[in-house]
């Protein structure tokens, strides 16, 4: 009795902290790993028993003659969802990081103004803010007819319903994420030293090669994160802006709960997402431990 | 001719303005003119906001000129960046880049020069040993202490061997005894160096103890330019005189004229004197500047003496200050050294006698 007392009066500080946690994010995880490992029920939800047909169905499908046989259609899938997360990253830091360079080298007044305007988006649905993007780049669309009505084109570009359109969903949705950590590490980066570095023989690009972006890496690497993260499940700007053609794996889990009426395999396919971010987290922690010395901002 | 005495000439700046954009806009720098020799430790001096960082900053390329040229070593730099410009800067928060080494830091400049990677570090290594931190290349600056952190600044700034060297109020964040020492320490660097220095400072005494000469800057204008004991003795201004050290001031009327003597009345009809100054005749109004270290007390007996009353005193250890009421509402500030046991040389409410050499009188027209 006495250990269990002194085991509460130990943690109870963070009991509050260690309860939600583990209702909101543990049992959850928990109960997708689980069924991940169940046998579906044909009209949805799952069977009790243990299969890992779920895991095994990411790389074989069984021919007519019910053989096993190598199926890299989800292989592909995952692969595209990586290579569209990443390109999304690539050019949420090519937009984002000049936005939060220029947000931080204003004065505090216009940051405040700019960081506001920055999060206005987030007070739309995203839904439809993605679907007024559908009204931009469609055939008939502003791009299109703007163009067309200028005499640049003859016939409409395709624009939507490709992995471009998919790449401007993701990087429209979450160069916020990029944004503010970039503005916050670069908000307390001292403008001397970029004086410092221009007094120095540097020319204004050396100046942000040798200087800015070494300082600002922990905000690169946090909004390189944060912007991977939610990319690699992305639900809304596949479907919507890639038509459903280019499945990506958020479409796909969706589809496994839905019409697919196979929970198991959702749950494996959301286990492998899980993964993915926690092997980029891992990394990520990683870098910090070996670049912790060096950042002393 | 002309070119031997170009190369004397470290910088020229010729009515230098510098102007800030804004509502009213804000004249950092009215019109400045001066020349600043080769091989020379050269102060700015004034208060905040006197222009001296701006004009500082000018001449490293951080600001655009409003107006005026800039010419280093014969050379129109006016309008180069400052990667360009052949000078570097101390900086008064050090501003060392924290995720370098200290090695690295020093080797900065002569690496963006094109010098290879060893003979750069092979130099910042010498210059680290210049400023007595020879062991330290491998740190972090963020492990230094302020005086370290600040002669790493010096190191790297020294290290790609710039024409003049800029330093501002470098040693501002140090405490005393550190900031003492690295005056002489700044003097070594300059004469070991040969490079041209030009120092921002408001401290008059950092000014007067290391500079060859001083410019004394106030509200973006040069009041003075001139060697330490120039500026000193014999200050051009009511200004200059008042910001370096302490100084008496009267307004007062020329009165009588002797042989070798100018007899000034000052309020209160008590009579001061003055070495003959051509130009100067009877009538004319005047401002008087004394300082304070050059009245002596005397005894009655003396002749021609100011006469006083002690309404102050103040204990300043090596000195004691006095003051002494001349009149209902003139004083006069006396600053007498302590010998011995330091006992005051008069008490308060003692009438004194006070004897002024007549050369120690600045005399400025009013």
């Amino acid at each position: 009795m006495k250990l269990i007392k002194d085991i509460l009066n130990r943690y109870k500080g963070v009991l509050p902290a260690s309860l939600s946690i583990g209702i909101f994010m543990l049992i959850p995880i928990l109960i997708i790993v689980v069924y991940s490992f169940m046998i579906p029920n044909p009209n949805g939800g799952v069977r009790t028993g243990f299969s890992l047909a779920s895991y095994q169905k990411l790389f074989y499908d069984y021919d007519l003659f019910d053989n096993l046989v190598f199926n890299a259609g989800y292989l592909k899938i995952i692969f595209r969802s990586l290579w569209i997360s990443i390109i999304s990253v690539v050019a949420s830091l090519l937009v984002g990081f000049p936005v939060a360079y220029y947000i931080a080298m204003q004065n505090t007044e216009r940051r405040n103004l700019l960081i506001l305007l920055i999060t206005i988006p987030f007070w739309t649905n995203l839904l439809i803010r993605t679907y007024s993007w559908i009204l931009v780049l469609r055939d008939t669309g502003l791009i299109n007819s703007t163009l067309m009505s200028l005499g640049i084109i003859d016939e409409p570009i395709t624009l939507l319903y490709t992995e471009g359109a998919i790449v401007l969903g993701l990087v429209y949705t979450y160069v916020p994420f990029m944004i503010l950590p970039i503005y916050a590490s670069l908000e307390r980066l001292d403008i001397r030293l970029i004086e410092a570095c221009r007094d120095l023989y540097s020319t204004k690009w050396d100046a942000l090669r040798y200087v800015v972006f070494p300082l600002a890496k922990p905000g690169i690497i946090a909004g390189s994160i944060l912007v991977f993260i939610p990319s690699i499940g992305a639900f809304i700007a596949p479907e919507l802006l890639g038509g459903g053609k280019n499945l990506m794996l958020g479409s796909l889990v969706q589809l496994q709960f839905s019409s697919g009426r196979n929970w198991p395999f959702g749950s494996a396919l959301a286990v492998v997402i899980m993964s993915v971010v926690l092997i980029a987290l891992l990394i990520q922690a990683y870098n910090a431990r070996k670049n912790g010395s060096e950042i002393v901002h | 001719m002309s070119e031997d005495l170009d190369l004397s000439v470290a910088i020229t700046a010729n009515n230098l303005r510098k102007v800030y954009p804004g509502n009213p806009p804000v004249v950092a720098l009215k019109s400045a003119s001066l020349k600043i020799a080769d091989n020379e430790f050269f102060t700015l001096l004034g208060p905040s906001g006197c222009g001296k960082t701006t004009l500082l900053r000018l001449i490293a390329g951080f600001e655009d000129i409003t107006d005026g040229e800039l010419i280093l070593y014969g050379n129109n730099i006016s309008n180069l960046p400052p990667e360009i410009r052949p000078v570097n800067t101390v900086f008064q928060h050090y501003s060392l880049f924290p995720h370098m080494s200290i090695l690295e830091n020093v080797a900065f400049g002569l690496r963006r020069l094109g010098t290879a990677k060893l003979q750069a570090e092979q130099i910042a290594q010498e210059m680290l040993e210049l400023v007595h931190l020879g062991d330290y290349g491998s740190r972090m600056p963020n492990q230094l202490s302020g005086g370290q952190q600040q002669r790493v600044a010096l190191a790297r700034a020294l290290a790609p061997q710039p024409k003049v060297l800029l330093l501002d109020e470098p040693l501002s964040a140090l405490d005393l005894k550190l900031r003492q020492a690295m005056r002489s320490e700044l003097k070594r660097l300059q004469r070991e160096t040969g490079i041209t220095f030009v120092f921002v400072t408001h401290d008059q005494e950092e000014a007067l103890s290391m500079s060859d000469r001083i410019a004394v800057m106030s509200s973006g204008e040069i009041q003075q330019i001139g060697t330490p004991d120039e500026i000193y003795e014999r200050p051009a201004n009511r200004f200059v005189a008042d910001f370096i050290g302490d100084a008496n001031f009267y307004d007062a009327v020329v009165n009588t004229t002797s042989e070798n003597n100018i007899n000034y009345e000052i309020h209160g009809g008590q009579i001061l004197q003055s070495p003959i100054i051509e130009g100067i005749t009877v009538g004319d109004k005047v401002t008087l500047i004394l300082r304070p270290e050059k009245i002596a007390f005397v005894d009655n007996k003396v002749k021609n003496t100011l006469l006083g009353k002690v309404s102050e005193i103040a204990y300043l250890g090596n000195t004691t200050d006095y003051v002494i009421s001349l009149s209902d509402d003139l004083t006069m500030k006396v600053r007498a050294e302590n010998h011995f046991d330091g006992e005051p040389i008069a008490n308060i409410g003692e009438s004194v006698n006070l004897a002024i050499d007549p050369k120690a009188m600045r005399v400025l027209s009013a």
